[in-house]
């Protein structure tokens, strides 16, 4: 029996409804993230979301939602009309729709980039950036390939 | 010794992990999970107090180990679960 720090990889589908059980129970959970599908704000692999049970969500806000039945993504609500949401992710340009009742909890704060202190999406940060890459929706396909450039690679590289 | 209060073993999909239940925020990138052996220990002693003498004992109840095996691993784990900062003297 020895100690040792290893990266335990659980579906989705498997480990979200444990997490929203914890959320419902009280607690806050602090999540890995993986995807690009939140870019640039947040990268595969790199970065953690503060969770929180959902509560009066609105247009803006970053949460976990459950689009189809154990299928869930991390994305910014981008309308609500009634029950019905309306989601894209900062690094996509579809967008997903679900129920209110869907939206199982809202991210508060990330922890970006392997630091400590929490990017609060109350924080000026977080608000700037989201005023910002929301308005540039129209320039978002060149932006991300800006940020991210993405050409698949062809020939082996030489070592 | 006993396990902390407020420390609690769940099965996360199929893993045995300690969840803090007193501590206000799970943190999934940091957490404490147990193989069965110390899983099935901590079970049987979880919230009460406990020897050494009674790991060795339970470790040897349920498993074809012979008693000095089992008791030197019963040092190991509760050091472990010290270190990890879930158990105390």
């Amino acid at each position: 029996m020895d100690n040792e720090v290893k990266t335990l990889h659980i579906a989705n589908a498997l480990l979200l409804p444990e997490v929203i059980k914890l959320l419902n129970e009280g607690h806050t959970v602090t999540l890995p993230l993986r995807g690009y599908s939140m870019r640039p704000f947040l990268e595969n692999g790199r970065d953690k979301a503060l969770l929180r049970k959902a509560e009066d969500v609105k247009v803006g806000d970053p949460v976990l939602a459950e689009i189809h039945p154990g299928h869930y993504v991390l994305h910014r609500i981008v309308d609500i009309t009634g029950e019905q949401v309306t989601l894209r992710g900062d690094g996509n340009l579809g967008t997903e729709q679900c129920q209110l009742s869907n939206v199982k909890a809202i991210a508060i704060g990330f922890y970006r980039k392997g630091r400590e202190t929490l990017d609060s999406i109350k924080d000026r940060k977080w608000r700037i950036y989201s005023w910002w890459w929301v308005r540039l929706l129209p320039l978002r396909r060149y932006l991300l390939f800006a940020f991210h450039p993405h050409i698949p690679r062809r020939w082996k590289k030489k070592s | 010794m006993k396990t902390k209060t407020g420390f609690r073993l769940r099965n996360v999909c199929g893993e045995n992990v300690i969840v803090a239940e007193g501590i206000e925020n799970i943190d999934f990138s940091k957490i404490i999970s147990m193989n069965e052996s110390a899983a099935y220990l901590w079970q049987q002693v979880e919230g009460k107090s406990f020897t050494i003498d009674d790991l060795t004992r339970l470790l040897c109840e349920a498993y074809e180990v012979d008693e000095e095996t089992a008791k030197a691993d019963s040092q190991t784990v509760f050091q472990q679960w010290l270190d990890a900062g879930i158990a105390e003297e």
